[in-house]
């Protein structure tokens, strides 16, 4: 199990938590990480809404990188996941468009073959190293921990061009939750979207959208919120103060988690490995009561 | 200059003929999965995918390509999902952004901060220094992560980006 590490704007720049504790487990369960030199940018959400020509180059770009190296790549982001998956179909159904992509790549010495290969974090984690083996790595149980399982948008749909888990009933996730000894259950909001692509348009909209589900999260006794999303993970973590304020509900409070956060902890890491202090929701409780 | 923006608007019609052409094919009965499955379409009034692609099939463009509407959309995919028809609002709705881009009309200016990151950086921006929770600060370097490297020629890189998208900018 070898890949081509692809962290991405998002979590490259301030979701350091998520690309430190990722870089701490993995390799713990037999995955070996290797950084991409002189990769960029995906070109999700900007230049996928203005450019479609630029939004393909940027991810063929990346995908070529990845090629060269000879090695599936792995980016740590929903939204950088499916804009590769997207752009591989593209440039597949459309050959024209493919040879133009090329004509710029060939600038930096690039080419796109179209033989990458794109997998995502709950595929290597579920299906690659596979929960009986994270089972038996455990050695500090989530007893008795409460976990609402998030797999995010772009992780689990559109069910026509990937296969990560099931579009309407995904369950990966809460596999891997309840392989740390914790507890999961569906909840009706589960694959619901966290908002967080509307805040460019309308903050207040996102505001509400993600505050909406994380009343209900809290509503089924949910102690925590699991997702392995940047996108989604600063929506409820970072701008749950945010959120608070514009539900004005102050009862909103949930600690929110990367799982490879909590895959760390269950592993014996220490928090500050795995860039807990970073967390912005009161995870506090929940770390001691794992840790101790 | 323009011969690039024709580049991009004929690959913008291309795939929206081909989505026309698969509904045409397919027939949208207007059954509303999407429109009940959209999260904005809660929120706010005046987004609603089912019309949405009313609209396009009956070639009411023009309204639509000036309406914040279609920025809204979350990208969440649901009516692509769910719908019976396989139409998918969601890629329509990506062809109008562009296509009102190409056209001039307004858009959310976040996206220019976005490719002017792209542009500087390789990245949407540079590595931050962030807060943790009790008032501190960290950096990558503190959290012992690897310094994060861009395209190794910049100002290549730079110069194909900006050929691509900017060139083709109307208004």
């Amino acid at each position: 199990m070898k890949y081509a590490l692809y962290p991405g704007c998002t979590v490259q720049t301030d979701q350091f938590g998520y690309e430190a504790s990722v870089r701490e487990t993995l390799p713990n369960l037999g995955v070996e990480l290797v950084d991409m030199r002189g990769a960029s940018c995906c070109g999700f959400p900007a230049l996928s809404s203005i450019s479609k020509v630029g939004w393909h180059y940027l991810s063929a770009r990346n995908l070529a990188i990845a090629e060269k190296m000879g090695l599936a790549m792995l980016p740590l982001c929903n939204g950088c996941h499916l804009s590769f998956i997207e752009t591989m179909h593209f440039l597949e159904e459309d050959l024209e468009l493919r040879s133009i992509i090329n004509s710029h790549l060939e600038k930096e010495g690039l080419m796109y073959e179209g033989n990458a290969k794109v997998v995502h974090l709950l595929e290597v984690l579920h299906d690659q190293v596979g929960v009986d083996r994270i089972r038996g790595q455990v050695v500090k149980p989530l007893k008795g921990l409460k976990i609402a399982s998030h797999p995010g948008c772009h992780a689990i749909r559109p069910s026509d061009l990937q296969k990560v888990d099931d579009p309407e009933d995904p369950r990966k996730l809460d596999d891997l939750i309840k392989a740390l000894g914790a507890e999961t259950f569906d909840y009706p909001e589960k694959i619901d979207c966290c908002g967080s692509q509307l805040a460019v348009a309308s903050g207040r909209t996102t505001l509400k959208i993600a505050g909406d589900k994380l009343k209900a999260v809290k509503s089924y006794g949910f102690e925590a919120l699991v997702t392995t999303c940047p996108f989604c993970f600063k929506m409820y973590d970072g701008r749950q103060r945010a959120i608070k304020g514009a539900l004005k509900d102050d009862s909103l409070d949930l600690p929110v988690f990367y799982y490879t956060q909590l895959l760390g902890l269950a592993l014996g890491s220490s928090p500050d490995r795995l860039g807990l202090q970073m967390n912005m929701s009161p995870v506090d409780s929940i770390v001691e009561r794992i840790t101790e | 200059m323009a011969t690039r923006n024709e580049l991009e608007v004929k690959f913008i019609s291309r795939m929206l003929s081909r989505l026309v052409g698969e509904m045409n094919a397919e027939v949208c009965d207007q059954c509303g999965k999407c429109s009940s499955a959209c999260p904005v379409s809660k929120e706010i009034e005046g987004f609603n995918p089912r019309q949405l692609i009313a609209k396009v099939s009956t070639g009411r463009l023009n309204g639509l390509l000036k309406e914040d509407a279609i920025w809204t959309c979350t990208t969440c995919l649901k009516c692509r999902e769910r719908c019976p028809e396989e139409i998918s609002p969601y890629d329509v709705i990506l062809i109008l952004r562009n296509l009102a881009y190409r056209a001039g009309y307004s858009y959310p200016k976040g996206y220019d901060d976005f490719i002017e990151g792209v542009k500087e950086s390789g990245y949407v921006s540079k590595p931050q220094t962030v807060k943790t929770r009790d008032g501190g600060k960290m950096s990558r370097e503190d959290m012992g992560l690897p310094e994060v490297a861009g395209p190794e020629d910049m100002g290549r890189f730079r110069g194909i980006v900006e050929g691509i998208i900017e060139a083709g900018k109307s208004g």
